[in-house]
């Protein structure tokens, strides 16, 4: 089903825009429940040692405190250590982490014991007084290290530091790179970065010592799911667990996991009596939130003298964490599931190795590893035009799917038009007069360039049967429940979570247009597992508006009938004949015939004498449980110029162009707002993010002084363009938007870079680029 | 990290300030730097006093001598038509210090007492010959800029005094100013940021002043390439040997942003840069 016109694809204003606004937000911290009490954890600042003594009697008597706990009392408080839900290599050895270290601690910063006091600077004091002796044990922070033959375990139950192994494999390989006319090798590394947002991850968590249930506010992307392994953990049943989610400051993937601290909020409010809040501060942020992004990538790739791809073969090293996130490997495997890209490459195979090191655990982030395969087939496509004189955009339109849908090695991509995109950024970059640009500079001396990368996505995750067989723990469907109340007005109730990125007005739209009411007519509901409808995956994974947005379609649709076949009864017209209008409902082509949906909700609740049909039940309610029969692959072309100072090695942008597809559009400002968003971090991604660690295992970025976030002043003003290819098997045709701008970024930016840099021959392998790493490149080309 | 227990007294006088200081307490003034330090309990004073509100504020001409009160805040000695007019490198060097919220808070003696190698300000009182007034249980007394920075926020300061004003001596009128500064991101603390004032007299420099910040443990003056400078109109060649010089004088650290090497090469570039600027323009 496909819709178009109307109040989808309108570029309305977002409802949520006057709270957020104007401060009237509720976050987290907002939150103070009657004696509520704040919690501070004691962290590790050694990358890897065996805890040899642990006192926290001092802390326990400090003025102030109601409770602390170390990590072996958190493990004799909950049923289980904290959850997996994706296992990519079956039988592979699994990380075993409670909230707080027990024995060890693995990584600096990892928690070994909390305090709960009446505020956070009283828990920091006694933190001071906790009394732990440390044996510190040598720490492995890179792949390499971790490889090593001799290197130290960080567990001591595994035979070596790997920590999973799978295969991505579609075709024969082997054929492929004998027959091939050429074959091009290389290594990329991508460093650890993480999904920093501005609010930090909090808890305020209440237990009811009389009838063990807890309430926990969280301000996840994936309430449902935090509900489920809270019950897990604790040993409670799904009933005794209620998670609300306030207001939140952005989640980019990195407040969608179940985190160690949210359990341990939850055994100090039932040890101390009290609700407990735990809201990471800044600084602990680095440590407490999942990293993600940190991969060696050595692929081979196989081609014609044509261009035409025939093979890619390689290695995806993940350097995870000492401990898995909730996620695992997935992040990693996804890098390798969708190498390939929008290219129909036959031959395909990609090792997956995840390797542990003494750093905190690697989890989800806007782009959940396609940001690296972008950057790996789109540099392997300019790479091959360079090295057969091809034209780049050549050799992508030789290789892109062109029939779908397509089975690529994991996915099957529903829909596309590559070529067209890649036109339709090719044209706005001459619009935009780029080129005269470039040669005008280059004519003066500077060093300018323009980039592109092609990027597809996998959104609308996922179908939940397909997922489960994957090896995810979890399903991948949305509920939704759409009301007409007594006064005519529209609730929407979905599970889907409101982090800032407009999904309240999207759904809205999607409620207002299948029902024809006014969009100011519609109200969305969600953050409360007590009432919600059930999320499978939650907010991610692109998946918000596609799914959430396609059950609220098809609960609105139903709806819809609901009200025509009432209005038919009080006309006694067929239901064919009427139509809606602005909340009112009429008989086609007969003026004055009309009833309003307000008199038809007081009749559906209040008065259904004489106006409800004797076969219709009262109220005006429909729920929807959708679950997809495959993903949708929304796709994208992105252009940069940069200049790049060749004395400095510092790179300014100058221009982003973007053109993007993600089937129909709920709302297209909403759509460039993430695209925005999505680009601003793969800025980031590419040219300042690193999480950087010494040689002893030391973090040396702690702060934003030395993780360095893209700042308003170095985000070029974005230009977008859009088309829509419908996801036909979606009702709404609706791909997801939520990750596009982070994807081809990367890759963009590096060959603008390399484009500027044309004469010095540099080849950006590895991101983030700093200026003293791409100086030391160009130095090494001038002197070739 | 919130801040570990203090005590807050706010001064009322210079003498309640400097009773305070003596007393063990640690002046805070914009808080710009202190209060993210406090934060992390890196700092820990038993008691803070604040110094923000003593009339140590404002910037006059004093016959050659540019008098910039402690107190002043960056942003007003940023937007001072005195500044503008009488050091034009003051000025300019103002607008890379941190972002205009930081300057609307932090203040002049503030930068100069926490003495960041990488700071702008300290470098271009260096450059200038500035000379800090301080103000102790003893008395006041005068410290030149180049006696004053000992280290990474290490100044001649004793614990028990306060910085009360900032003295420049006017550069010439014919004097011209270049300042090339390189950070990450617009408005970060500089990796390296150079500095000049130079005067000429028929194409030929007949003084120079180069400060380097970020390329040492504190900032410093490029004694050498300054004299090398001296008595030479500013051909290709005359520049690169200062800027090699002026390299020379550097010592830097690595650190998460960039090696030391490339601080050091960059002192190169941007004195070149600067100089350029400042010939050019
Ligand atoms: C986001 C951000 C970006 C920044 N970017 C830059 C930058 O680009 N360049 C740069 O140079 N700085 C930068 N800073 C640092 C900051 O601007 C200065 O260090 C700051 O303004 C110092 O002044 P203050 O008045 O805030 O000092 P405070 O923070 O109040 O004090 C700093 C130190 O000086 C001492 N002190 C203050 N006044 C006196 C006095 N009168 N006598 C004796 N001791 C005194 C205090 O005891 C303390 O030790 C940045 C800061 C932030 C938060």
């Amino acid at each position: 089903m496909t819709v178009a016109g109307g109040v989808i694809g309108a570029r309305v204003s977002r409802a949520e825009d006057v709270r957020l606004l104007t401060g009237r937000a509720v976050f987290i911290d907002d939150l103070r429940p009657p004696g509520v009490l704040e919690a501070a954890i004691l962290r590790s600042p050694h990358p890897h040692a065996r805890i040899v003594r642990l006192d926290t009697t001092a802390a326990a008597a400090h003025p102030g405190v109601f409770a602390v706990v170390t990590g072996a009392d958190v493990k004799s408080l909950v049923r289980r250590p904290q959850p997996l839900i994706w296992r990519l290599a079956p039988g592979g050895p699994e990380t075993v982490a409670y909230p707080l270290a027990v024995d060890k601690v693995l990584y600096t910063g990892h928690g070994l014991a909390a305090v709960a006091a009446v505020d956070r600077a009283t828990a920091e004091d006694a933190l001071e007084l906790i009394d732990v002796e440390y044996e510190p044990l040598p720490a492995v922070t890179t792949l390499e290290q971790a490889l090593a033959p001799d290197a130290p375990r960080l567990h001591e139950d595994w035979p070596d530091n790997v920590a999973g192994r799978a295969v991505v494999a579609q075709g024969d390989v082997e054929a492929a790179f004998a027959g091939a006319d050429v074959v091009l090798r290389e290594t990329f590394r991508f460093a650890r970065q993480w999904g920093a947002s501005l609010e930090t991850r909090g808890v305020v968590a209440t237990w009811d010592p009389f009838t063990s249930h807890l309430d926990a506010w969280v301000n996840t992307q994936s309430p449902h799911l935090i509900r489920e392994l809270f019950a897990e953990v604790l040993g409670l049943s799904v009933d005794k667990v209620r998670v609300r989610v306030p207001d939140i400051g952005g989640g980019f993937g990195s407040k969608s996991g179940f985190y160690g601290d949210q359990v341990v909020a939850a055994v100090l409010s039932r040890v101390s009596g009290r609700p407990v809040k735990f809201l990471e501060d800044r600084r602990e942020s680095f440590v407490a939130t999942v990293h993600a992004r940190e991969q060696r990538i050595d692929v081979e790739v196989a081609a014609r003298t044509d261009g035409t791809i025939t093979g890619l073969r390689g290695t995806v090293h993940g350097v995870l964490g000492a401990n898995f996130s909730t996620v695992g490997l997935s992040p990693c495997w996804t890098t390798a599931a969708i190498m390939t890209g929008p290219y129909a490459i036959p031959a395909v195979e990609l090792d997956v190795v995840g390797v542990v090191t003494n750093k905190p655990p690697y989890g989800a982030y806007r782009g959940y590893g396609l940001p690296k395969a972008n950057f790996v087939h789109e540099h392997v496509v300019e790479a091959l035009a360079r090295h057969l004189g091809l034209d780049p955009h050549e050799v992508r339109r030789r290789n892109f799917v062109t029939e779908f849908p397509y089975q690529s090695p994991v996915f099957v991509y529903d829909s596309g038009r590559y070529a067209e995109c890649l036109d339709l950024c090719r044209d706005a970059v001459r619009r935009a007069g780029w080129a005269d640009r470039v040669a005008r500079a280059r004519a003066e001396g500077a060093h300018m360039g323009i980039g592109y990368a092609f990027h597809n996505e996998v959104s609308a995750f996922a179908p939940s049967r397909i997922v489960n067989m994957s090896g995810l723990d979890h399903s991948g469907f949305d509920e939704a429940a759409v009301r007409i109340d007594s006064s005519g007005r529209v609730t929407v109730h979905t599970g889907q979570t409101s982090m800032g990125q407009g999904i309240h007005t999207a759904l809205a739209q999607v409620a207002a247009h299948a029902l024809d009411v006014p969009l100011d007519h519609v109200t969305v509901v969600s953050g409360d597992t007590d009432s919600a409808p059930y999320t499978g995956y939650g907010t991610a994974a692109s998946r918000a508006a596609a799914v959430g947005g396609a059950a609220v379609l098809n609960a609105a649709t139903r709806l819809r009938a609901k009200v025509l076949r009432i209005a038919a009864h009080v006309f006694e017209a067929s239901p064919d004949d009427l139509e809606i209008s602005d909340g009112v409902v009429s008989v086609k082509g007969v003026p004055g015939r009309s009833v309003t949906l307000a008199a038809i909700g007081d009749a559906a609740y209040r008065r259904p004498h004489g106006v409800l049909p004797d076969d219709e039940e009262p109220t005006l309610h429909e729920r929807e449980v959708y679950d997809p029969v495959n993903v949708a692959t929304a796709f994208g072309c992105t252009a940069v110029l940069a200049s790049v100072d060749v004395e400095t090695g510092a790179v300014e942008l100058l221009g982003y162009l973007i053109a993007h597809d993600c089937g129909t559009m709920i709302n297209p400002m909403i759509v460039e707002g993430q695209l925005q968003g999505g680009a601003a971090q793969a800025i980031g991604g590419a040219l300042y993010e690193r999480l950087a660690y010494d040689a002893s295992g030391e973090a040396l970025t702690r702060s934003f002084a030395e993780y360095l976030l893209p700042t308003a002043g170095v985000v070029p003003p974005f230009g977008i363009n859009h088309m829509e290819t419908p996801a036909d098997h979606i009702p709404g045709g609706f791909k997801g938007a939520g990750e596009a701008g982070v994807i081809g970024g990367g890759a963009a930016i590096a060959h603008a870079v390399e484009d500027a840099l044309a004469e010095f021959g540099v080849r950006i392998t590895s991101l983030p680029i700093t200026p003293p790493d791409l100086l030391a490149a160009i130095r090494a080309g001038a002197e070739r | 990290m919130k801040a570990a227990r203090f005590d807050y007294v706010r001064a009322t006088t210079v003498d309640v300030a400097v009773d305070a200081l003596a007393r063990g307490a640690v002046a805070l003034a914009g808080g710009q730097s202190l209060v993210p330090l406090l934060n992390a309990r890196s700092r820990r004073p038993e008691v803070v006093v604040d110094v923000s509100r003593l009339p140590l504020t404002g910037v006059e001409q004093d016959g050659s001598t540019l008098v910039l009160g402690a107190l002043t805040r960056l942003r007003a000695a940023e937007t001072s038509p005195v500044v503008r007019r009488a050091v034009p490198l003051l000025a300019e060097a103002l607008t890379h210090v941190g972002h205009v919220s930081v300057r609307n808070r932090g203040t002049v003696g503030g930068s100069v007492a926490h003495a960041d190698p990488a700071a702008e300000l300290p470098a271009v009182f260096l450059a200038l010959d500035a000379v800090f007034t301080a103000r102790g249980p003893g008395g006041t007394r005068e410290v030149d800029a180049r006696d004053f920075f000992l280290g990474p926020y290490r100044t001649a300061l004793a614990p028990d005094e306060l910085l009360t004003d900032i003295r420049v001596p006017l550069p010439p009128p014919t004097a011209r100013h270049g300042l090339a500064e390189l950070s990450r991101r617009p408005n970060d603390l500089a990796i390296t940021a150079v500095f000049t004032s130079v005067t000429l007299t028929d194409r030929v420099v007949t003084e120079a002043r180069i400060a380097v910040a970020g390329a040492a443990p504190t900032p410093i003056r490029a004694h050498a390439a300054e004299e090398l400078l001296r008595g030479q109109a500013l051909t290709p060649e005359v520049l690169a040997g200062v800027a090699d010089a002026a390299a020379d004088a550097t010592d830097p650290v690595d650190d998460v942003h960039a090696p030391a090497a490339y601080r050091r090469d960059m002192t190169a570039v941007l004195t070149r840069r600067a100089l350029r600027q400042a010939v050019g323009g």
